[in-house]
């Protein structure tokens, strides 16, 4: 009996994840176009209103980067973490709980000058999101409780947090009883860039790409890749995996806290309970499409807020919401999917293991 | 890496040139009027999303005008601004924005756009030119549903499923205990907070709870229809909310109901017109934008039938003294009639609820 396995390539295609990512979401796009004359839509109509809702225009472009920030940020927070061997699935936690320390800030200094204010908020933004994680942190380095569980289950405890503040403590009373924190004050906005892209595009950039460069050239990138493939070699060669699973996690959260920060203070008006709007989980998929590494988080991030602009315009235009979404997650299957054959190829094998070896 | 990086860049741009050279055909909408609504959840089968599809539908077909709408939009984040600026840029100049988390949002768009209309449910904030809020006065059903529902429990404990400690929904609690105990005095309200909208299996819990607590009777401000399948499992009598449910839920009584479809018709028309003056407008049953279906088999039919006139009439008033708070103190005094301030920053019970108005 004839089957297909896969089997691991002797070297991964040139050109790799880049080259699968577009093949695995041009198939999706060739599946997805079944779906939408099924649906009764013109597939070409739709794909074309995509593209240009996520490219057409300078405002198009500036809604594409302006979702590429956060995505990316969270993205970076967990492949971080993800380069070590470490899950962190807390940073849709951890933006909250950075938005919650940008916000404290602003509370604390409502009179404080822009120049000053602002700084202040994104740093009570990192500090935020990084102490939400010194705990799985702690945990993990100090008890080896698993990292997974613990940041998964603190993205419940933040979200009441946030909920209590909202709706209770930090309840604005010019707010009719309705359960919203008070207005932020005008001078912390991130100033504008172009379209929709405020400066927290440039800060964002800034740091995926000092930090791509960091963990590729520096020697603490090295230790971190080298503990992530192979724990006792790490150990072997001095490095103390207690302190780097310390100083990673935190990182990672920390991280995922700027992007809680810079989306206070660019995209909101005020602390609300969704800051984090599921952009946390979405880093997830950005750091896996990016195969954990720091350096290419930045073009899947573009890659996937181009997929979230391009699907809620056709929505815009028509197409049903269910359809749209099946879409997007399709195109971000498909990528996902096809990386997997930059590594491995599918081969016939026959069903005994032993014929295998003797062909 | 740097390759492929050159790579993906280059055909985003050739995508983007692509893109813009197709698209931007429908630009030029001319003075049409387009009416576009986003709204919170899938417009679904029942509840307050499909309510606001069905008034949509309707003020479609009243007015000749072309609508469109987005559904399952968060509060708050990248994607209402993003569906909204396409709305804006596909020529849509009447924009519904219908859950209160849109508000600081719809206020700005509406302070860029000048020639766009927009009409915010259920918040408070309004501008002088082109922005104004529209609500229904709920209460005034509610005080009626709880008529029936105070005639037809036996055990005199009634379960309320409620959403959030938001003013709308004390409020929504506080008429309908007054109606109950209108004609049962010894009955009480006992209130589950399930902290959601949208969450059949919470929902579900909470009102097993109740039922579980001895109410024979349960009601509910929630978008899904959990609460009646519990009633009805458990041979519970069920007061619906939102829409006429008595084709999805058993054991159905009554429900007072949303219809939006007079006032989306005026806003879009006086929009047309040019005539769009923006307010705070609160309607009532007399606006025919909330109303209840007197259900005949209940023994106070009669009497619903008689408020129901009366409250058209301007004979009567919901919070009208004297009514005692939950504490037992004086809320509304004798003669006294609650304005509206009052009414939409109500945060306690009256007597005759159990539980928390603090969630």
């Amino acid at each position: 009996m004839i089957g297909l396995t896969l089997q691991r390539r002797e070297q991964p295609l040139p050109g790799g994840q880049v080259r699968a990512v577009l093949a695995g979401a041009f198939i999706a796009l060739l599946a997805g176009a079944v779906l939408l004359l099924l649906s009764g839509s013109n597939p070409v109509d739709v794909y074309l209103r995509m593209a240009d809702a996520a490219f057409g225009s300078e405002r198009a472009w500036s809604n594409t980067l302006s979702r590429a920030v956060p995505l990316g940020l969270a993205g970076l927070a967990v492949a971080v973490a993800g380069s070590m061997g470490l899950w962190n699935i807390g940073a849709e936690g951890q933006i909250i709980a950075g938005a919650i320390g940008g916000a404290w800030v602003a509370r604390v200094l409502p009179d404080a000058d822009g120049v000053i204010l602002i700084p202040a908020m994104l740093i009570g933004a990192v500090i935020g999101g990084g102490l939400l994680a010194v705990i799985p942190a702690v945990l993990r380095a100090q008890l080896g409780v698993n990292e997974i569980i613990t940041t998964l289950m603190l993205n419940e405890v933040i979200l009441r947090v946030v909920r209590y503040l909202v709706n209770g403590i930090w309840k604005d009373p010019g707010g009719s009883g309705f359960p919203q924190a008070p207005l932020l004050p005008d001078q912390s906005a991130l100033p504008g860039l172009f379209g929709r892209a405020n400066i927290g595009l440039l800060i964002a950039a800034a740091v995926l790409i000092g930090f791509g460069y960091f963990a590729s050239r520096s020697k603490w990138g090295y230790e971190l890749r080298l503990a992530g493939s192979s724990e006792k070699t790490a150990e072997y060669a001095g490095i103390s995996l207690r302190t780097k699973i310390m100083t990673v996690l935190t990182l990672s959260g920390a991280i995922a806290g700027l992007a809680g920060g810079i989306e206070l203070t660019g995209s909101s008006s005020r602390l609300v309970e969704g800051v984090a709007n599921g952009w946390g989980f979405a880093g997830i998929i950005v750091a896996a499409l990016a195969l954990m590494r720091p350096s290419g988080v930045a073009l899947v991030a573009v890659f996937f807020g181009a997929v979230q602009v391009g699907g809620l315009a056709i929505q815009v235009s028509g197409v049903s919401a269910s359809i749209a979404n099946i879409l997007q997650a399709m195109i971000l299957f498909g990528a996902l999917a096809a990386g997997v054959f930059t590594e491995y190829k599918l081969v016939r094998s026959s069903r005994s293991p032993r014929a295998a070896v003797a062909a | 890496m740097t390759r492929s990086l050159k790579t993906l860049l280059s055909l985003l741009a050739v995508l983007g040139l692509v893109a813009a050279a197709c698209g931007s055909d429908d630009d030029a909408g001319g003075g049409d009027t387009k009416a576009a609504f986003v709204m919170v959840a899938p417009v679904g089968d029942a509840g307050w999303n499909f309510m606001h599809d069905q008034g949509r539908q309707a003020a479609e077909a009243a007015t000749g005008v072309e609508t469109a709408f987005v559904e399952a939009i968060p509060e708050g984040g990248a994607e209402f601004d993003d569906a909204v600026q396409q709305f804006i840029d596909d020529g849509y100049n009447v924009i519904f924005t219908t859950s209160f988390g849109y508000m600081d949002a719809t206020e700005a768009f509406a302070a860029d756009n000048p020639d766009v209309v927009f009409e915010h449910i259920s918040g408070y904030k309004m501008n002088d030119t082109n922005f104004g809020n529209t609500f229904g006065r709920m209460y005034q059903p509610r005080y009626i549903a709880g008529m029936a529902a105070g005639a037809a429990t036996e055990s005199n404990k009634i379960g309320y499923v409620a959403a959030f400690p938001f003013p709308e929904v004390i409020r929504g609690i506080n008429a309908f205990t007054l109606g109950v105990r209108r004609v049962n005095p010894d009955a009480e309200v006992e209130v589950a907070w399930t902290a959601t909208w949208f969450d059949p299996t919470v929902e579900g819990n909470a009102a097993q709870a109740l039922l579980d607590a001895g109410a024979d009777v349960l009601t509910m401000h929630q978008d899904s229809t959990a609460t009646g399948q519990a009633a009805t499992d458990a041979g519970a009598t069920f007061v619906g909310y939102h829409s006429d449910m008595s084709s999805q839920v058993g054991n159905y009584l009554t429900a007072p109901v949303w219809n939006w479809t007079d006032r989306y018709t005026d806003v879009i028309n006086a929009a047309k017109d040019g005539t769009y003056t923006p307010e705070s407008w609160w309607g009532g049953m007399a606006d025919g934008v909330v109303d209840i279906e007197i259900p005949s088999e209940s023994p106070v039919a009669a009497e619903m039938q008689q408020v129901k006139d009366q409250i058209i009439a301007g004979e009567f008033d919901v919070f009208e003294g004297e009514i005692l708070a939950q504490d037992g103190s004086v809320m509304v005094a004798a003669g006294e009639k609650l304005d509206d301030g009052a009414m939409l920053g109500m945060t306690t019970f009256v007597e005759g609820v159990i539980g928390s108005a603090e969630g």
